[in-house]
């Protein structure tokens, strides 16, 4: 049994990256549970160690009989969840590298997109509004003008202009290997203006732009609970004590001490 | 160490390319011995500059700049160089692997690698097993280095050794492996030599493995 002394509607605690925030509320709002959601900023993911801190601090403050579970609203980002501990309660996160997999509802699908292009820029809405110029997604470039502007001034001033220059070109070259961006549609209210926004970027940076769909199937089977009958292979559930670990392979993710 | 030899150290830790490349310049006018130039000028510059980068006193853009002035002074000494029979580090097969296509670490490594002595034969990025092997049969290189960022294309480092190995030659090079999420755990779980957590690091790594 995955959850001791079963209650209906369950009490749970999702915690999750804002860039899923319409997603994560949605399905919350539509659960048959009662949810709870916990926002962390997306600029955290640029340092796996503070996030990691954060969420484990998060996971051993949710207690019972507030809540019967913690729901995970992440993928192995960075490694940032690698390492995290289920406290007193279970803790149920899906098998993702990253939340393109979530937008996109599942692993095998980002995996066609990844092995078909590689040289992809995703976007989505929350990602896009929730953009405070703390972190970027993978490199510096994904913030807006004005803070490379910020960066730049900073180089000239320390280093000077020709050495501004070069680093300039050697940070930013990432996105000459870039061929793609695309913005992923949750469907979810009126992206109108930020697909507009991420358009506007990917012509400026010289790549193609697609809009796909997405597909909030993950995100809503692990806020209704469709664990709860047995984690299956898209979700790992960890019992109190058990901890995340990256497995290197097409799980993602996987426990120590293994389930029994 | 002469005072223009140190002037050349200053200005490569500083990262003034400009600067190098005309004391270099001037040393070789002078008659200054080129390996001495290279290595108390130019290596041991390179070594400052990945201590103070351990230490936290520097960060990537100062070693970026500093690896560039130590390469631009580096074009002017190649050719002095082999007159002077200086002998290389090692030979050193890089690229980012398959899939991945973030390469400042990569970078960062070779030009470090490049300043501690060895020769470079960078692959670049999105680096499939096949072409690892083929460059590490025919440059004869000591050393194959991978890097990936992504978590999504760190499988591909376990591929590769496995091509490695099916191309009869993974007991004839040492395999060395860096990234963000990579770990000294997973170099060993795929069977890699060596792990490196940084540039400056990863000099000291293939130092060990080319020995």
């Amino acid at each position: 049994m995955v959850i001791e002394n079963f209650r209906k509607p369950l009490r749970l605690l999702c915690i999750g990256c804002e860039v899923l925030a319409r997603p994560v509320y949605l399905c919350a709002a539509q659960s048959p549970h009662i949810i709870d959601v916990e926002l962390v900023k997306r600029g955290l993911h640029d340092q796996p160690a503070d996030l990691r801190s954060l969420l484990q601090n998060k996971i051993d403050n949710a207690q019972s009989p507030a809540y019967d579970a913690v729901l995970l609203a992440y993928g192995l980002c960075g490694q940032a969840t690698a390492g995290l501990i289920a406290g007193k309660l279970p803790v149920v996160i899906p098998r993702a590298h990253d939340c393109i997999t979530l937008f996109l509802g599942s692993r095998q699908r980002y995996q066609g997109q990844f092995e078909n292009k590689p040289g992809t820029y995703w976007y989505a809405q929350d990602y896009i509004q929730r953009d405070d110029g703390s972190g970027s997604a993978l490199s510096m470039g994904s913030g807006t003008d004005t803070d490379l502007q910020a960066v730049y001034d900073e180089y000239v001033e320390k280093y000077g202009k020709d050495n501004a220059d070069y680093l300039m070109e050697v940070m930013g070259a990432w996105q000459s290997h870039y061929q793609r961006a695309v913005y992923i549609d949750m469907g979810i209210g009126d992206g109108a203006a930020v697909e507009a926004r991420a358009q506007a970027e990917a012509t400026r940076r010289g790549w193609v732009f697609e809009r796909m769909a997405g597909d909030m199937v993950l995100i809503r089977r692990l806020i209704s609970g469709d664990w709860l009958t047995g984690p299956g292979d898209d979700f790992l559930v960890l019992q109190p004590g058990q901890q995340v670990v990256m497995t290197y392979d097409e799980n993602v993710i996987g426990c120590i001490p293994p389930a029994i | 160490m002469s005072e223009i030899v140190k002037e050349i150290y200053d200005s490569v830790v500083d990262g003034q390319s400009a600067v190098v490349q005309q004391k270099v310049t001037e040393a070789l006018k002078a008659g200054e011995n080129p390996a001495v130039i290279l290595n108390d000028g130019m290596i041991a510059a390179m070594a400052e500059v990945g201590q103070r980068f351990e230490a936290g006193d520097f960060f990537v853009p100062e070693m970026l700049i500093a690896a560039r002035a130590m390469k631009s002074g580096m074009a002017l000494l190649k050719p002095h160089l082999a007159l002077a029979d200086v002998k290389s580090a090692g030979k050193v097969v890089i690229g980012t692997v398959k899939g991945d296509l973030h390469d400042i670490g990569k970078n960062l490594v070779a030009m470090m690698l490049e300043g501690a002595g060895f020769e470079i034969k960078d692959l670049g990025t999105d680096v499939t097993p096949e072409k690892f092997v083929s460059e590490a049969q025919t440059s004869g290189a000591q050393i194959v280095a991978m890097s990936a960022l992504l978590t999504t294309t760190m499988p591909n480092m376990k591929t590769t050794v496995e091509a490695l190995k099916a191309a009869g030659i993974r007991d004839t090079v040492k395999v060395m492996i860096g990234g963000a999420p990579v770990t000294d755990a997973y170099a060993q779980q795929i069977g890699a030599d060596g792990y490196a957590a940084d540039a400056s690091r990863a000099v000291a790594v293939a130092k060990l493995l080319a020995a």
